[in-house]
């Protein structure tokens, strides 16, 4: 079976830093991966390179065995990659449903019959379907910019699902979220995995969301992997340790 | 060789000209995000600040003096005070909007206030002509290249070589910064301001007694304002000097090899060309650009 | 819409269509002049309101549309052939402008397209072989459809209005579609946009032709209105005045353009009893309502509307605060 992702070899270097220092893994279908490492180790870098924001100075990235070299964010979303963002990303003047219906609608036909057909693209059940799966009702018609920052992050999680997608690599989801609605976070997310069969790539630092989350993690340092396993050997890992410590 | 040494000298001039208005332009942008669409007529007005005071029975020199302190005054504090201070909250656009308006009223309010004719402009020295090289120079240009140069060096130094003027340049490059380091960003920004109003106080003498006091002035002196500043690098001030100076020469020699009637035309395209190809000027830094 | 809106709307509807009856010729050519400089207006309206693309050029395309159809109807093309020419031609254009809005935003795509207004201004000025230059083209006659003659001002009113009432309605149907949505997300958020799979690339330049386009309908309606058109017209200061008439009435807002371009074709009538000073009181009224309500007049109804629905139910205050 094709993993869904493929990175062999990454590099990137930025003039005399190399950010990513080869750098190989795979992803297969509906697995929860983990990357976690030490500030500094590469791991935004690494996720920039998979998404077609940075071209990588060698190696490759392939989506179900299609390598992605030059793929711009909107062909690697067409292709079934989508993201969440470490900096909330919403569109604060639509509102929720129109966040929803925009996150999908560009999967949806040509663009002529999207300017012809229906106001909402035919999204309308399925962004009622996704505002309910995420709790977000009571807000529903409300300009996104007026949700709360935990409600916010639900929402963008929602918008990378919206066109189901085959890969989600969500970075840093829990950046800035009080426990309960992590706890919330951390379920949803599970809760949709299990539903739709997903495969997720998580770029964290808290510790206990990913062992919590994740099926397996990979640990990045200093641009190179230095560990790889299931999230409890991680833990207890000698040189994984030492290498948060160290710095 | 002799004509072409004329068009340049006179070139020269006119670019030392259009160099003073570019500079005051890039400062105001540089330190307070302020694009002046009224810069044009910011020079337009204090020649008419000099003809007002001569009416008045004042000397040349002294009418000169009193319209530099004027424009420092009601171009410099009263419009940051007034138009920009209010506006910058609000972003860029609005303060756009209001610098076109601030233009328009300014154009107006001379040719309603003081006469919509064109009127004769007292030249800084008499008419003579050197001889030089072969090449029939004016003084009138020399002297203009001579204020001009003079008024850089003086805000060179300023800049680079006193402590006041250090403290600009921080508020420039990195106004939070600066702030945190103890400099008094506000009044630095006040400071720029008040600069921006006597260069165009001073590129105003310089330049009416060739172009005459017309309230249609701003028009084409904005239009070089912003094509120097931008052909230059729009966030350097060496950059400015140096697209006035091209602006210039390029005009002159322009209007006598290649049709009059597409003298203007040039200029836009060098423009359109180094914006979409080099959009932080010759001389500039590239801008981050906005999300 | 609410109820107080439709209320508005309706009387604004009626007005448009009654009042014309009780003006005289002056008055109803100032009416036309307001429904086809709101065309203009919508136009801009989605390129700089909705798409967030700064365009100083809008004058240049109500140039291009005027010229192509008052030059092609003398030599003899009928006005809608001569019409659909200026839309298409214009709509070509304004997608080569948008190529440049794919490299540089904000104040270097003003400096851009304020090159590209004065270039045109340039050519319309000095290619006398084609358009007759400073001299201009008069003589432009106003169009025969089917029958119907708009020789008489109210009937070339009428004609504009519908004009008007086409654009509207085609808009609003754009906006309320996927493509109005992607033009939103196009402004707030290119990179957000591009990460869910909506190619900016194919929307910016769409966004700047069909503004464009429109530049050319108004064109289209301006030629055969004022009848002799000039190259000074389309200068800078009808670009400056078209911007201004959509941030006035309030940028991204639909009914925004209308308000503003009432206000600009008013203001200065109104205005005339300050005998000449009307432009400098113009220019400071601008600069007043600038520091004032830079959302424009419909931004300002809108924070009024807010404030009187917060009374009823304080529990849902929303504090929105536009970027």
């Amino acid at each position: 079976m094709t993993p869904v992702l493929q990175v062999s070899n990454l590099r990137k270097s930025f003039g005399g830093i190399t950010a990513v220092d080869g750098v190989s893994f795979e992803v297969r279908e509906g697995e929860i991966l983990g990357i976690i490492g030490p500030n500094g180790s590469g791991k935004s870098t690494l996720f920039n390179c998979v998404l077609g924001q940075l071209s990588p100075t060698e190696g490759e990235v392939r989506i179900d065995g299609k390598p992605t070299a030059g793929m711009r964010p909107c062909d690697l979303n067409r292709l079934g990659v989508s993201r969440t963002f470490q900096l909330l990303q919403v569109f604060p003047q639509l509102s929720v449903r129109d966040n929803l219906i925009l996150a999908g609608q560009e999967h949806k036909g040509t663009m002529a019959s999207r300017l012809f057909g229906a106001a909402d693209a035919g999204l309308g059940d399925q962004a009622s379907q996704m505002i309910d799966f995420f709790r977000l009702g009571h807000v529903a018609g409300e300009p996104a910019g007026s949700l709360s920052y935990g409600q916010q992050k639900l929402l963008d999680a929602a918008m990378a699902f919206m066109a189901g997608p085959r890969l989600v690599l969500l970075d840093e989801p829990a950046g800035g979220v009080n426990l309960t609605m992590l706890a919330n976070l951390r379920e949803r997310l599970q809760a949709y995995h299990r539903e739709q069969k997903a495969t997720f790539v998580v770029i964290e630092h808290q510790m206990e969301f990913v062992m919590a989350l994740c099926t397996r993690v990979v640990v990045l340092a200093e641009g190179r992997i230095i560990a790889e396993g299931l999230p409890q050997e991680i833990r207890q890992n000698p040189v994984v340790i030492e290498a948060y410590l160290g710095h | 060789m002799a004509s072409f040494i004329q068009l340049l000298v006179s070139g020269l001039a006119t670019g030392a000209i259009y160099a003073l208005i570019a500079v005051g332009f890039t400062l105001l942008w540089q330190t307070s995000q302020t694009i002046n669409f009224a810069q044009g007529e910011f020079v337009m007005l204090p020649a008419f600040f000099v003809l007002a005071a001569m009416n008045f029975g004042a000397p040349f020199w002294v009418a000169a003096l009193i319209a530099v302190a004027l424009s420092v005054v009601i171009l410099g504090l009263m419009f940051k005070a007034i138009i920009v201070d209010p506006m910058l909250k609000h972003g860029v656009l609005p303060l756009v909007i209001s610098t076109i308006a601030l233009s328009l009223f300014l154009k107006e309010s001379a040719k309603d206030f003081y006469s919509s004719q064109a009127q004769p402009f007292p030249a800084l020295v008499p008419p003579i002509d050197l001889h030089f090289l072969g090449a029939v120079v004016s003084l009138q240009s020399l002297t203009v290249l001579a204020v001009a140069i003079v008024t850089v060096l003086a805000l060179h130094l300023l800049l680079n070589n006193t402590r006041l003027g250090r403290m600009m340049q921080a508020t420039a490059q990195n106004p939070t910064l600066a702030r945190i380091l103890g400099v008094p960003v506000r009044r630095m920004v006040l400071y720029t301001f008040l600069i921006n109003g006597a260069l165009v106080a001073i590129a105003s003498i310089l330049i009416s007694p060739i172009y005459l006091a017309k309230f249609t002035n701003g028009e084409t002196l904005g239009m070089a304002a912003f094509l120097a500043a931008i052909i230059g690098g729009f966030n350097q001030v060496r950059g400015a000097i140096l697209g006035g100076i091209i602006l210039g020469v390029l005009d002159n020699l322009s209007a006598a090899y290649i049709s009059s009637q597409y003298r203007a035309a040039f200029p836009l395209i060098i423009l359109i060309v180094v914006i979409l190809w080099r959009p932080q000027g010759l001389l500039g830094r590239l801008e981050e650009r906005t999300v | 819409m609410t109820r107080l809106g439709a209320v508005c709307f309706a009387g604004a509807v009626i007005a448009a269509l009654v009042l014309p009856q009780f003006l005289k010729g002056y008055g109803i050519y100032l009416l036309s002049m307001w429904a086809v400089l709101t065309i203009a207006a919508l136009g801009l309206n989605l390129t700089l309101g909705y798409a967030g693309q700064v365009s100083l050029a809008q004058g240049a395309f109500v140039g291009i549309g005027a010229y192509t159809v008052a030059l092609l109807m003398q030599v003899g093309w009928p006005f809608p052939i001569a019409f659909v020419c200026a839309v298409v031609l214009c709509f070509a254009i304004g997608w080569g402008l948008g190529y440049p809005a794919l490299r540089v935003q904000h104040h270097y795509l003003a400096f851009v397209t304020l090159a590209f207004n004065t270039l045109v201004f340039l050519v319309l000025r000095n290619e006398e072989w084609l358009t007759h230059g400073i001299y201009g083209v008069s003589g432009i006659m106003r169009p025969v459809l089917m029958g119907w003659s708009t020789g008489k001002p109210l009937a070339f009113y009428y004609f504009c209005l519908g004009m008007l009432a086409l654009v509207a309605l085609g808009l609003w149907w754009m906006i309320r579609s996927p493509w109005g949505r992607a033009f939103v997300a196009l402004r707030e958020n290119p990179v957000r946009a591009l990460s869910l799979g909506l190619d900016t690339r194919r929307y910016t330049l769409m966004a700047f032709a069909i503004g464009s386009s429109l530049g050319g309908v108004a064109g289209a309606l301006y030629a055969p209105l004022v009848q002799f058109i000039e190259p000074n017209s389309f200068a800078l200061g009808l670009s400056f005045n078209l911007l201004l008439m959509v941030i006035v009435g309030g940028s991204g807002y639909f009914y925004g353009p209308f308000l503003g371009a009432l206000v600009s074709v008013l203001l200065p009538e109104w205005l005339r009893v300050t005998q000449g000073y009307y432009l400098i009181v113009y220019a400071a009224a601008i600069m007043f309502m600038m520091a004032v309500c830079p959302t424009g007049l419909f931004g300002l109804a809108q924070r009024a509307a807010r404030a009187l629905r917060t009374k009823r139910v304080p529990a849902l205050q929303t504090e929105r605060t536009r970027p």
